[in-house]
């Protein structure tokens, strides 16, 4: 029996039937729209497609403006102190009109930044938040400097996303 | 006639059976190693050395990036390292969280250990497997705290937040399914004459070595010791839960696989217990905003997948920060084991040896 056994390979058979079975509802549902419909798939399709994040997803910081245009940020420095790598620098300074301090400058190093959201636990006037945003390749060093100021690389909004899909040539 | 000549070569840094930036200088008499001495240091950071300058809850950020493969482990350590040198108690509701992802990261770590030891020593299949479970946990981690590796789950005192709506819902789909898959995995390998021809009575540590060695986890419970801290020393919420510690006697690689199979379905027996028993209540306990120590000492020991994770700490009167801070990580101990199990065996089971000890650079070089 044992002899039969060495000459016949069940167990590589056993591990076939395994792989089979998956490549058999693949196979089957190949060109059946409704059977396709059906079966889950774990794999995305990510440059083509958007990726699906969850709601607490950690992505860039990012400053948030109240409803009349004004920065909430009254510059407590609760982020700059509690900030693990030192990232983030705050100037703190007056504005006609505003009781409460007004950063003049407020200075992100996102190359040294490790997305552990101590900053916005931190903050008590919510006025940062991390976004949603991962794609944050750039190709100079100083595009990952952010600050107040600059057009194409700020703090109050999404950094810009390189094109990254061929098809869209 | 001919020059009988012994060979020196180098395994790694780069070699991608190596999980990492480990380099093993080896000599070879022919295919016999008759040599083994594990190089490290290429991943050197100096954690330890940065603890000492950032506050208790900076310092948790830290301990992702040690076994970056089971980073909620590393977290429960340090913050329940920290609370028991400042003597917090933690509400039973975190607790019970904590345990529950703490063992869903056992999970995690052992399918990518499973699926890297398998691939290495030549069975591709199971590697997509096992990562298509894992993938499934990563997302549950994400939807917790956010991100899906560099984890920071826990906080001095308890957790963030509580655990997002649909968590729990999507836990259980991911129970119903998960024997199922190992079902799979052990179709695929466990009686493939392959597998075995590579991993039966290849790389043997018996227990006294292993003891004397100072090897933890898995590694020693093949070897027919029961020892495991969640059992000998309980934390977070282990007391409460009824769970076995899988033993095997033949103490080579073979029985390391099974026991770490058998130990994934105990943690999903323990994750199912986390699941219907989770007491209502706080997830924070009440703790002052800045924590100063008075002058102490601890070590705090927690069953991480790959061993025994300790975390032990100096602190200074009134300091904020730790004095001294040290990691003993099971990956560096264990390491220490590979020569003992290789010197006299073929280079080939070289790749067994270092997959079968699960080793994670980022743990040993710190």
């Amino acid at each position: 029996m044992s002899f039969l056994r060495t000459l016949i390979p069940f167990d590589i058979a056993a591990g076939l039937t395994v792989t089979g079975r998956y490549f058999g509802k693949v196979f089957f549902s190949a060109n059946r729209k409704k059977v396709r419909a059906q079966i889950k798939h774990f794999t995305q399709e990510y440059p083509e497609v958007p990726v699906r994040l969850q709601p607490r997803f950690r992505g860039r910081l990012t400053l948030l403006k109240d409803e009349q245009g004004e920065i909430k940020c009254v510059c407590c420095l609760a982020c700059e102190k509690i900030c693990p790598t030192e990232v983030i620098t705050i100037e703190k300074g007056k504005k006609e009109g505003r009781k409460m301090p007004y950063p003049v400058r407020y200075d992100f190093e996102m190359e040294r930044c490790i997305f552990c959201e101590f900053c916005v636990e931190s903050c008590g006037f919510d006025s940062i938040i991390l976004n949603h945003q991962f794609e944050l390749a750039a190709y100079n060093r100083e595009d990952f400097s952010l600050g107040m100021d600059g057009v194409a690389q700020n703090m109050f909004e999404p950094s810009p996303v390189g094109r990254h899909s061929v098809a869209e040539d | 006639m001919f020059k009988n000549e012994e060979m020196e070569i180098n395994l790694g840094p780069q070699h991608p059976s190596t999980h990492g930036v480990l380099r093993v200088k080896l000599r070879l008499d022919g295919e016999t190693v008759t040599k083994c001495t594990p190089v490290i240091g290429y991943l050197h950071r100096g954690v330890e050395k940065i603890c000492e300058n950032k506050t208790y809850f900076q310092g948790q950020v830290w301990t992702d990036r040690l076994d970056y493969v089971a980073a909620i482990s590393n977290n429960l350590g340090w913050a329940e390292g920290v609370e028991k040198l400042f003597g917090i108690e933690v509400p039973r509701r975190a607790k019970y969280i904590r345990t529950l992802l703490t063992e869903q990261n056992r999970l995690a770590s052992h399918l990518l250990w499973l699926a890297t030891h398998a691939l290495d020593i030549g069975a591709m299949t199971v590697f997509l497997y096992a990562f298509r479970e894992r993938e499934y946990l990563l997302d549950l981690f994400e939807a917790f705290c956010g991100a899906r590796l560099t984890t920071t789950a826990f906080r001095i005192g308890g957790l963030r937040e509580d655990l997002p709506p649909g968590f729990i819902k999507d836990a259980q789909v991911f129970q119903d399914r998960f024997l199922h898959c190992l079902y799979e995995y052990e179709e695929l390998l466990t009686e493939n004459r392959i597998w075995k021809k590579r991993t039966v009575g290849v790389a043997k540590l018996n227990a006294e070595d292993c003891i004397a060695l100072g090897v933890t986890g898995p590694v020693l419970r093949a070897a027919g010791v029961p020892y495991d801290i969640r059992k000998a020393f309980p934390n977070a919420a282990y007391a409460e839960m009824d769970f076995e510690i899988p033993t095997r006697t033949e103490a080579d690689t073979y029985a390391r696989y099974l026991v770490r199979l058998a130990e994934m379905r105990q943690s999903h027996r323990i994750i199912q217990q986390c699941l219907d028993g989770l007491p209502e209540g706080p997830v924070m306990a009440k703790i002052p905003k800045i924590l100063r120590s008075e002058v102490n000492e601890i070590y705090h020991p927690i069953e991480a997948p790959k061993g025994e994770l300790g975390y032990y700490f100096v602190s200074e009167k009134g300091g904020t920060m730790p004095y001294r801070m040290h990691v003993r990580a099971p990956s560096f101990v264990n390491l220490q084991a590979l020569p003992k199990m290789i010197e006299g065996r073929l280079l080939a089971d070289v790749i067994a040896a270092i997959g079968t000890l699960d080793v994670v650079l980022g743990e040993i070089d710190r």
